[in-house]
Order: structure tokens, then sequence, then C-alpha cells
């Protein structure tokens, strides 16, 4: 009888969900007010499918916006970018996606590779400096991340922070260092470090590292975790997460980032990428989309609310961000991170830091 | 019986073969597709068996999973005793908190057990502010075996219980009082009883330990899932291999399993409505420490660094209510409907192999269950394979919440499975030949024989998938329906860029529903029944 009252409930409360999420707001609230306030255009009919290895916390606001903004209809599948780039690759010209976000470059390549992905408009490439677009065109960055050291503050002291990221192969150090070597962002960083130094030295760098007990993490969040716990001293992380942390606990997370100085390439950036699948047969409202995450509100939210770089020209980084142009980003040939990826995970995985 | 009932019956066993056949197909697609991408790529199986890179992590998965399908074993029936069939004190409180560690998405859960008893974590500090330094630090095999341990015995205890509540305790009673200690009488007359339930249980165990990534990429356990995670884009044909050789591994299992338990003493159809409770006397102590550790290190721990991480600091959270409580209402009406479906589909399977113990029923049985051993990303993989490739039907259906509650079921059946085959052996057949004997035709037995008495057990089957389902990621998040979102993938999205505030407050959201859910659905009508 009770199982009847609730089932009861269940359905009303279900419709009630069903009907009240069908109402479009005219203007928007929330972070995605932030970057559009105006009212609402009508619905152009046009629509827009995008696969986003970027978290909605981040991206959903400036998604919203961009819907709002232009009436253009805009479907999300959230998910990691290595499980959507499989996705993509099964689904070939079958796809629904008009758009891949993804949240380094190895995923975006091994669809470059397969002949997955179709030119951005050269317009919208334009407003990103040649170093973060792919040569052929085919994909475009839209934001930064920096690799940092994050370390425990209790543990370390300012003054022994190394110079640069070769000096963990130091005694000091042994033990003590976090290295997530299977997630792709430092999978991709390891790719530009073999860019930027050679692969020999990259290879001998991780080399003396394992030598030196570096612990293998699974990825940035678990090491700023262990970092701030006290569990390890330093972590070789993308520099965003240590933030949000701090944001969320405060004075009770104890770790702090710390940037490399000069042009080390422990502090090298890498990028989020955006592209146009090659199925998409809603080009224009894809291409205006990418145009979008590079317009100045948008550019000027990621730094500002998601403590990310902004590639458009003409946006500086938030002020709690460290300063970029340590490294010359410029040299970098981030094409190679998609090109290279296999071999970057075969080299890694060949040094035995998986098992420490 | 008359030569006509006797034609209907073979009848009615034909179609049922026809079903199961069906359902050995259905459940067979992403194996069909693991062989079909090993055939068609570059892919070299048996070349990686003669390979270090491949041997090692694969000792590690079966060192891994053979340790945990013990330790679960043994957990998840001592608890099972000692909350069925004891005076143990607080046990009805017990028998809700012990199913929870089952709901713990592990990418989440696992990280709240590491940030609760790690260094520097919650039970750290408090030992520490007494003055104990702890040196110990969860990491390796042992972490992983502890974690998988507590987030797997559920497999067994919840399958055990259900059986132990149906036992008559008659024939135990009478062993006391012919002077059995406790534990004589548990070895020689509840054991033999329940051993086709705890075996089941742990194959379960067994299988989704060599399946996990999350646990033991989180305690940085170097298994044969790692390899094949990293290799899906340096090297897809490997990942493929890799994949092939652990359904493989769950084949042999499965096949060794179904072995074994052919030969356990049959279930008795024997039921009673009165179960007897024995006194623990001085052992009570030990009961509480078994049980209460569970609950403290299976439920408290994680659940404390939730809190921990839901508190926030006072910055706008990134969800509001109505968020979350669309997303609470998209995981309870889809994995109610997948637990239903799923026991559905299994409960031919489970008559054909009980009743019958038919050829057809045991291949199907076997498809279901290896099938468990496959990481969900494969079967969500293979579901948009197939689907793109069967035309107009897989166009009608690509999208739909249909084939996203068919992934689960595919993906949880074999959780139902076990515990369906123990709730239909327990029909005695004899009362079925009474009431055909008496006039009552098939729908009227299963209305009033098989249904009251494979209700617990039925329920149990479906609070497993049910459980299981709130937290699935991999099948939500590239299956579900484009904007369709569930609890457990808006967890992932917050928690994987470090919004712990709202990754905290939703992960205790769904706690706090699968407790309910346990209460309402298992518990309450299981003793009620």
């Amino acid at each position: 009888m009770h199982t009847k009252i609730y089932a009861l409930a269940l359905a009303v409360a279900l419709l009630g969900a069903a009907c009240s999420s069908s109402t479009t707001p005219s203007t928007l609230e929330g972070a995605a007010a932030d970057i559009y306030g105006g009212d609402c255009a009508a619905a152009t009919g046009d629509e827009v499918t995008i696969y986003s290895g970027r978290k909605e916390s981040l991206i959903g606001p400036v998604l919203e916006a961009f819907g709002c903004e232009t009436g253009i209809d805009v479907a999300v599948r959230w998910a990691g970018s290595t499980d959507l780039a499989l996705l993509l690759s099964e689904e070939g010209e079958n796809t629904p996606a008009d758009i891949f976000l993804s949240r380094s470059p190895g995923p975006v390549g091994f669809l470059e590779a397969q002949g997955l992905l179709q030119q951005v408009d050269a317009d919208v490439l334009d407003l990103v400096g040649d170093e973060y677009q792919s040569g052929a065109g085919n994909w475009v960055g839209f934001s930064g991340r920096k690799r940092v050291m994050v370390y425990n503050t209790e543990a370390v002291a300012a003054g022994e922070l190394p110079d640069s990221v070769f000096d963990l192969t130091d005694e000091r150090w042994r033990g003590k260092v976090a290295i997530p070597a299977s997630n792709g962002s430092f999978l991709d960083w390891f790719t530009v470090f073999r860019d930027q130094a050679g692969t020999d030295v990259a290879v001998q760098w991780l080399e003396d590292m394992v030598a030196n007990d570096a612990r293998y993490y699974a990825d940035n969040r678990s090491i700023v975790e262990a970092a701030a716990r006290g569990e390890i001293e330093v972590g070789l992380v993308n520099h965003y997460y240590n933030y949000q942390y701090l944001a969320d606990l405060g004075d009770d997370h104890k770790a702090l980032n710390y940037d490399f100085p000069g042009e080390d390439i422990g502090s090298a950036l890498i990028i989020t990428a955006a592209t146009v699948t090659a199925a998409s047969e809603n080009v224009e409202s894809a291409n205006a989309l990418l145009e979008y995450l590079l317009s100045e509100p948008v550019q000027q939210y990621l730094t500002e609310s998601t403590f990310e770089y902004p590639l458009a020209a003409g946006v500086e980084p938030a002020s709690v961000l460290p300063a970029l142009g340590g490294l010359e980003v410029g040299t970098v040939d981030f094409d190679a991170l998609g090109g290279d990826f296999e071999e970057t995970t075969l080299l890694v995985e060949a040094t035995g830091i998986q098992n420490q | 019986m008359s030569s006509r009932s006797q034609t209907t019956e073979r009848g009615a066993i034909t179609v049922l073969r026809v079903v199961c056949g069906l359902l050995a197909i259905a459940f067979s697609f992403p194996a069909a597709y693991l062989v079909w991408r090993n055939f068609t790529s570059d892919a070299d199986p048996l070349g990686l068996l003669a390979d270090r890179r491949t041997l090692e992590p694969l000792w590690r998965t079966l060192r891994l999973a053979v340790t945990v399908s013990l330790s679960a074993a043994i957990l998840g029936t001592a608890a099972a005793w000692l909350t069925t069939r004891t005076d143990l004190t607080g046990r009805s409180i017990y028998r809700v908190l012990l199913p929870i560690p089952l709901v713990f998405p592990t990418f989440i859960g696992a990280a709240a057990f590491i940030r609760t008893m790690n260094p520097g974590g919650l039970v750290f500090r408090l030992f520490e502010s007494v003055g104990i330094e702890l040196g110990i630090e969860l990491r390796g095999f042992f972490g992983s075996w502890l974690v998988l341990t507590l987030f797997t015995y559920p497999y067994v205890y919840l399958p055990v219980a259900a059986r132990l509540r149906r036992l008559p305790a008659a024939l135990e009673e009478s062993a006391r009082v012919l002077g059995d200690t406790m534990s004589q009488a548990f070895r020689r007359i509840v054991l033999p009883q329940i051993a086709t339930s705890i075996a089941a249980g742990t194959l379960l165990v067994f299988l989704y330990t060599i399946s996990d990534f999350g646990a033991v990429q989180l305690m940085r356990y170097d298994t044969l899932t790692r390899a094949i995670e990293t290799n899906y884009l340096a090297r897809p044909p490997v990942a493929f291999a890799l994949s092939l050789v652990l359904l493989v591994l769950a084949a042999i299992v499965v096949v060794g399993e179904n072995a074994v338990t052919r030969r356990l003493p049959a279930d008795s159809g024997s039921r009673s409505t009165r179960t007897t409770e024995h006194g623990l006397g001085r052992f009570s102590f030990v009961g509480q420490l078994i049980v209460g550790l569970t609950v403290l290190f299976g439920v408290v721990a994680p659940v404390a660094a939730l809190i921990d991480w839901a508190r926030g600091s006072g910055r706008p959270l990134t969800v509001d209510n109505a968020t979350i409580v669309e997303a609470s209402l998209n995981t309870l009406s889809v994995s109610v409907v997948t637990a239903v479906v799923a026991v559905l589909a299994v409960a031919p399977i489970a008559f054909l192999v009980a009743r019958r113990n038919d050829r057809f029923g045991r291949y199907a049985h076997a498809a279901v269950i290896a099938t468990f051993a496959l990481p969900g990303i494969l079967i969500a993989l293979a579901l948009r394979f197939w689907t793109l490739r069967a035309g107009a039907i897989g166009n009608a259906f690509a999208d739909t919440h249909a084939v996203l509650i068919f992934a689960y079921v595919v993906r949880f059946a074999s959780l139902a499975m076990g515990v369906t085959l123990v709730a239909v052996r327990s029909v005695p057949d004899r009362l079925h030949d009474a009431a055909s004997m008496l006039g009552a035709d098939r729908t009227r037995r299963l209305r009033t024989i098989d249904l009251p008495l494979m209700g617990p057990g039925l329920l149990a089957a479906a609070g497993l998938v049910l459980l299981s389902t709130m937290k699935e990621l991999p099948i939500s998040l590239l299956i579900a329906p484009l904007g369709f979102q569930t609890l457990t993938t808006r967890i992932f999205g917050s928690f994987q860029e470090a919004f712990v505030a709202e990754a905290g407050i939703m992960a205790l959201v769904l706690v706090a529903m699968s407790s309910v859910l346990t209460w309402f659905l298992v518990l309450r009508r299981a003793d009620h029944l």
C-alpha cells in the first residue's frame, strides 16, 4: 500500500520535473550572466552538438551564454576527453557531434590522424597566434593550463624550491616528488619536453626521476590532495587545480603552486583544443561557437573564473595567475603533441614510472 | 500427468530456450565487438600474452582478484550471518548500512577513503591530536585489496543475507539441542545451504575486481585495466587485445565456478517463516567488532571525507537545488527501471538452469555473467558500434533511454543472476505438483507459490542491480541521451575539475538516496513477506 503511494509521488515528481524544464529563460542567471547579460535571442532553428571533454562546471556557462546570445540550440555530451575521442572514432562519419572540446591536444591528434576533423574557418584561426593552432588548420586552442609544481607549505621552505624541473633528480627530493605519469596532460607535457629538449634528454630525466624514487599518482587532482595532506612534498601538475582547492578549503589546504622561473620546461603551457568534426552538417554554427570561445567576454570569463590562460590576442591573464612568457610558447610545436602521442606513451611506460 | 500437459510443458520449455537464446545474443554484443575489433585491427592477443609487459599486470590482476574474492566472501558471509541469525545489538541499523559501500562510484569512493585514512587525512589528524603518529599509507596491493574488499563485500552480503532469512530454524536448533556448538551448527547445517549463494557472490567480486580501474588507479597498483586504459588512444589494437584477454579470463573463471557449484549440495526447497536467533553471548564483542569495523571503514570513513569536501568555504556553488533534484530523479528512474528489467531478463535463464539444468540456459548464464568483467566503457563503445550498424532500427533507438537501460542491463544483469537462481531453486517442486494436481494453472501457481517464495531473493537481486546502476559512470556518460545527467555524471563533472564541494554534496545525496531505497525496497519488504 505504502509502496504505491511512493510510486505515485515519484511519478508526480518526475512529471513536474519534465514540465518545468521545458521553459527557457529570457535572460541568463548565475555564471552565464557574467558572460552575456542581455536578453536571449529568439531560437533560430539552428543547432550544434558538442562532445565536451572540458567539464560542465567550467564550460557549461559559456555554452549557455552562446545559446542565449545567438538563439542556436546547443546540445552537449560531457565526458572525459579520452573516452569521447574513442566514441568519436567509433562513430566516424555517423557521429551526431559537430564540435569536440578536448582538455589537451593528445585526443585531438588521435582524431586528426584518422581524418575525422575538418578545417576550422580561417577567421577563427586568425584569432589566436600560429603557435596555438594545428598546422593543418584542423583545430584551435582556446585556453591554456600551465604546468607547475605544487608543494606542501609545511614540508618545503620557500628557499628550498628548485630552479628547474631538472633539479628534482637531486637527493633532496628522493621519494618526495609525485608524477601523474598516465595522465593526458602529463603525457602532452612530456611530448613538449621531447620536442624542446630532445627525446634522449626527456627520457633520461624521467629515468633519473624513477631512480630518485619519484612516485606515480593517477591524476593531477589526487597529487594536489596528497601534497596538501603532506603525503608527498611536491608534485608536477596543471596549475589550476590548486586554485580550486584553495577556493573550496581555504587555509585547511596546505599546498601552493610554484612556477619554475625563466624558461624552464617544467612551466610549459598546455592548451585546451576545439575542433569541428568531418561529419558535421552544422559547420556555420560550429565555427560560430569556436569564434565565441575566443571572444573577449568568454576569454575573460575563462581566466577570471576558471583560472586558465586566455589565448585570444588582447586578453590578459587574471592577476592571480603567474605571468606567461617564461617559456617561449611560440616555439612549441603543438602539432607534435597529437602525432607523437603513441611514442610518448611507450617511452613513459618503458621507464617503469607507473610501478613506483 | 496427462500427455497433454506434458506437451504444453515441452512447448513452454522450447519457448524458454528461444528466449534464452535471444538473451544470450543480446548479452554477447560487447564480446562480439571485441572479437571483431581484434580481427579487423592488427591486434595480437596471443603475442601480447608472451610479453612481460602484459604478464606482470595480468599476474597482479589475478593476485588481487583472488585475495579480494576470499576476503569479501568471508566478510560478506560473516556480516550476513551476524545481522540475520544472531541477537547482535543494532542489527537492524547495520542491515541498512552494510549495503551502502556498493553505491560509491569508485572514482570518488576510493578518493574519499584515501582522504580519510592516509597521511594527513582526517583519521590521521585525529590520532595526531592525541599524540599518536600513524605511519600507514594505503597504496599498492594492500590499499587496493582493502578498498576493493570494502566496496565489494555487499555482492556476497546481500544474496547470503537474503538466503539466510529464508532458511528454516528447525535443523539448526536440533543440531544445537543435540550438542553442536554455534560454529559446528553453522558449518554442518547453515554453510552447505548458503554455499551456492556465497559462490555466486564471490564470482561477482572476482569479476568486478578484474574489471576495476578507479580503485587500483588511485591506489597506484598497476593491473591489466591500467594497461588497457593507457593504450586506448596510443595503441588501440593493444587495448582491444588486452580487453579480450580479460574477457577470456572471465569466461574461464565463470565456467570453473559453474563446475564447482554443480558439485555443491543442491539447495533444499525447505523454508520457514520462523528463523532462529543465536545468542552471541560472550562473542557479541567479536560480532560488534567485525560488523562495526566494516561499517566504520566501508561507510563512515568515506562519508566523513565527503562531508569534509561538502562543507565548502562559502564559495558560490556551481550547481543549484533544481539541478541536483533533476539529476537525482534521473538516477532514480533509470536505476529502478534497469533493476526491474534486469530481474525479468535473468528470470527465464535462471528457470532453465535451476529447474531443468538445460544446456541453453547454461550458455546464456555464462554469457550474462562473464560480461560483468568488461569495463563499462567497452560496453558503451560496443553498443554505439552496433547501433550505428543496425540501420533504421539503430537510428530509431540511438540516443534514447531504451538504449541506455539496455546497456545498463547488459552491464549489471549478472548481479541479479546468482540470487535469482537461488530464489528459483528455493521453490520446491512438490509444491508445484501439488498445486497443479489441485487444478491451479500456471499464472495462479506463479502468483501464489513462486513469487511469494522467491520474493526476498528477487528483491535482493533487484537491489544489487539498482545500487550498482545508481553509481554507473562510463555508460551514463557516453550512451545517455544528450542532456540527460545522472547524479554520478554530475559528481564526475565536478570532481574531476576539483569542484570538491559540489562533488561532496551530490555524493552525499547519492548515499542518502541509496540507503532510503535499500530500506524501502529490499529490507522492509523482505522482512514482511
